[in-house]
């Protein structure tokens, strides 16, 4: 498994320089809306509702912190 | 050089030449971001039902710095499943204190109504540019219940490549979680008590500590597209049990609840419910794709989670949301799907006999949970969220969701009412630049 | 250098030092004579660091280092990092014409006012160490072919003048004006609505000044006073075109910006210039406010 990631990771990297554009053309990504999580408020009560009513957690990124709700 | 126009792209060019140059104008530019939200969380045939407010602040600071700061408050009432299945008899329980008892109807799931709960959590992350294309963010966290308390703190490496385009994600995570349950800590597949003749109960409290790891890459490909792709490994150790809940030991002559021998109640005091036993230690993967579009106008956030564990948890998560431009105000509409195969060993119940000696009461197998947040289930939640401006710098938003969660325990016979759940989500959001 | 002078006005503090060639001016609207002192050395000693730290006449900073490496790669600190960042988008933003290695070709070209013109060949034969095309420049290293140099003359006074505003507005919340040898910038507005008012020298045939009226925001202004080299009827700017190695023709004599930033104003008072006679239609294409002479 870790090999295949670093492998993939390998591709990703060098297929991705040919992706992407010029710091000027970013006025889209650059918008609230665009963001990876564009409402945190909502993104942590989500996290937290579901990680005390569901067997699975986690995806977006580490740590968080725990609760007794599970 | 055809002519053409080239203000914006020289504008942004300025602004990354002069801004990052000075620390200063980022300090002085920057506002405090504040959120602010209250959550209404209620579970029908009145189970869960909880006010969580949330404040979260963030911020710029000098020398390519960021702190982002977060607390949420939590209060809980209502009633929980404790594990035990409905039965054709009332069944009779004593609540965890050991001092009282509670019933439940024929036929009706069995909820432990003294559930109650407050939290309070607070969380920091302070984000520190290495150097033009990397930087790393410390996190800490602290959650606090009246019978939990959960530490935690992460590491985040980050680097830029390709024009940053492309940025490279490594984080590793560990919390440490203790539980100090009210009576103490159930001895696992101990048979729960008559109130008042006793607890089985060994030790105070314990605990676990979740280590996680990550990689993750997010890539820009277009001018309207971005794309994330998380790896997530982690691993926990300790104790796991949720010491509320009980699996109900069936006699399989009447399939009802065990009433001779070991669990003939009146004369050695024990139920017909075993306190639950899980495996001490669950590892877990988890593979996270995310992608953002934006439309003409409108941008969809698309996501899908697999997750799995060695508790053979397998799940997968979708997760849509489209935000609709209104002129100046937005509707969001928000689909999310979630399916997980049941743990290894979840079980409906334990059979007397087989699974449970007659005499001795000892479970002849490793583990059992009836939880049903262990059982094979589904979840589809629909939301709408409404957002609007107020003034320049703060927006008010409203949300509110239905969370349908149906439980999949194929021994359930018929009539038997499940763990299956509706949810109401209300949510007010309220943010500003300060 | 014992040239810094910080005087009272009616209505504000005026200092003024002499840096990167230029007489400079810091005008303060505060009350008290030190903080006025303290704004002013900190802007001095700013833009003498940026002058020491960028300028191609010194051969002890990083430019001098980066144009001796002799094909070596040189890594680079982060604010010149950044700089040469954007005059790697400038280059791209202008399909060529802005481009930080073109200064080579003034070993050809002196423009003194005379009709000295260099002959086609030993212009190719400096075209040659121009482009920012062959120059490697990637996550801060830095590689020039032999021969070829930098030259971040084109928007050293402009960025001076931006990193000084920073600054002047850390220090204080009074209006300050920082006018670097014309290219000046405001740090916010004065008080009770009034504004800043410059003379401006408009070359061309008639030498009049004119006055500019400066709420906020800044002003750059490109000419070529007296650097030009005058032929046959043809007056050659001292703007040269780094594609062709030869000067702009027909530029105009003097172009003023007025932008959010005085590196933004500049650099589109530049590229005007380098439009030659169509400086004005490229600027109003820009929807930027400018004067062009």
């Amino acid at each position: 498994m870790r090999t295949f990631i670093v492998i993939f990771m390998m591709i990703f990297l060098s297929a991705c320089s040919s992706l992407g554009v010029q710091p000027w053309d970013r006025d889209l990504l650059a918008k609230d809306s665009m963001q990876l999580v564009p409402d945190y408020l909502d993104n942590f009560f989500d996290e937290h509702i579901y990680f005390s009513k569901e067997a699975s957690s986690g995806g977006q990124g580490v740590g968080g912190g725990g609760c007794g709700c599970n | 050089m055809q002519l053409k126009n080239i203000r914006k792209q020289m504008s942004l060019a300025t602004c990354a030449l002069l801004q990052a140059a000075s620390p200063a104008v980022n300090a002085e530019e920057s506002d405090w971001e504040i959120d602010t939200a209250i959550l209404f969380y209620s579970e029908d045939n009145g189970r869960v039902s909880a006010i969580e407010p949330a404040i979260y602040a963030g911020r710029e600071l000098a020398d390519d710095q960021r702190i982002d700061l977060r607390l949420v408050v939590d209060a809980l009432t209502g009633a929980t499943p404790n594990g035990a299945h409905p039965s054709a008899v009332s069944q009779t329980f004593t609540t965890p204190s050991g001092g009282s008892t509670y019933t439940e109807a024929p036929g009706e799931l069995p909820l432990d109504d003294t559930f109650r709960d407050s939290r309070v959590a607070i969380g920091a992350d302070w984000e520190v540019g290495l150097d033009r294309f990397s930087r790393v963010t410390w996190g800490g966290n602290l959650s606090k219940e009246y019978d939990y308390l959960s530490l935690g703190g992460s590491a985040t490496y980050a680097r830029d490549f390709n024009d940053r385009n492309t940025t490279f994600t490594t984080a590793f995570a560990f919390n440490n979680d203790t539980i100090e349950p009210e009576g103490g800590i159930p001895s696992v597949f101990q048979p729960m008590r008559v109130a008042g003749s006793g607890l089985n109960r060994e030790g105070a409290d314990d605990d676990k500590t979740i280590t996680d790891f990550m990689l993750g890459v997010t890539q820009v490909i277009s001018r309207e597209t971005i794309m994330q792709l998380n790896f997530s490994f982690g691993q926990i150790d300790g104790y796991q049990n949720d010491p509320f809940k009980i699996v109900t030991v069936v006699d399989p002559a009447d399939g009802l609840p065990a009433g001779s021998g070991f669990f003939d109640t009146a004369s050695t005091g024990n139920l017909p419910y075993v306190y639950e036993r899980r495996p001490d230690t669950r590892d877990r993967s988890v593979i996270y794709f995310k992608t953002v579009h934006h439309f003409e106008e409108d941008t969809i956030n698309f996501s899908y989670r697999y997750y799995n564990d060695d508790w053979e948890v397998t799940s997968h998560t979708l997760d849509l949301r489209y935000r609709y431009e209104l002129g100046n105000s937005y509707l969001q509409p928000h689909v999310r799907f979630y399916r997980q195969d049941a743990a290894e060993f979840y079980t409906h119940d334990l059979t007397l006999g087989t699974d449970v000696d007659p005499v001795s009461g000892a479970v002849s197998r490793d583990y059992a949970t009836s939880d049903y947040r262990l059982a094979e289930s589904e979840t589809l939640t629909l939301g709408l969220k409404y957002g609007m401006p107020l003034g320049n710098d703060s927006e008010l938003s409203i949300r509110g969701e239905v969370i349908t969660q149906s439980v999949n325990d194929g021994s359930v016979r018929p009539g038997e009412e499940t763990a299956d759940l509706d949810a109401f989500v209300l949510q007010l959001n309220y943010s500003l630049l300060w | 250098m014992n040239d810094i002078r910080l005087k009272r006005d009616p209505d504000c503090w005026r200092g003024s030092f002499i840096a990167m060639a230029s007489p400079c001016e810091v005008l303060m609207e505060v009350d008290e004579e030190e903080l006025a002192g303290r704004v002013l050395e900190t802007v001095v000693d700013e833009a003498r660091r940026i002058e020491a730290k960028f300028s191609r006449y010194r051969d002890d900073n990083i430019i001098a280092r980066i144009n001796s490496a002799q094909g070596d790669s040189v890594t680079v600190d982060e604010e010149s990092a950044r700089l040469l960042d954007f005059a790697d988008q400038l280059y791209q933003m202008s399909d060529g014409l802005f481009d930080i290695t073109s200064g080579v070709l003034r070993k050809v070209w002196r423009f003194d006012g005379s009709d000295r013109i260099p002959g086609p060949r030993a212009i190719q034969q400096v075209l040659k160490n121009v482009g920012w095309h062959k120059v490697t420049w990637r996550n801060s290293q830095i590689i020039l072919d032999q021969g070829m140099e930098i030259d971040l003359g084109g928007l050293g006074k402009e960025y001076a003048v931006d990193r000084c505003i920073t600054l002047a507005r850390e220090l204080t919340d009074k209006s300050v004006l920082i006018n670097f040898g014309g290219d000046l910038a405001v740090s916010c507005q004065r008080q009770g609505g009034k504004c800043w008012s410059v003379g401006r020298l408009v070359t061309g045939s008639d030498q009049a000044v004119a006055l500019f009226q400066l709420f906020t925001g800044a002003i750059a202004t490109s000419g070529d006073a007296n650097r030009y080299l005058l032929k046959d009827g043809v007056r050659y700017s001292h703007v040269l075109n780094p594609k062709s190695g030869w000067p702009v023709v027909d530029a105009p004599h003097t172009v003023s910006v007025a932008a959010a930033t005085c590196t933004e104003a500049g650099m589109f008072s530049t590229l005007a210039m380098l439009q030659g006679p169509q400086a004005r239609e490229f600027l109003s294409l820009q929807g930027v406010e400018y004067w062009v002479n």
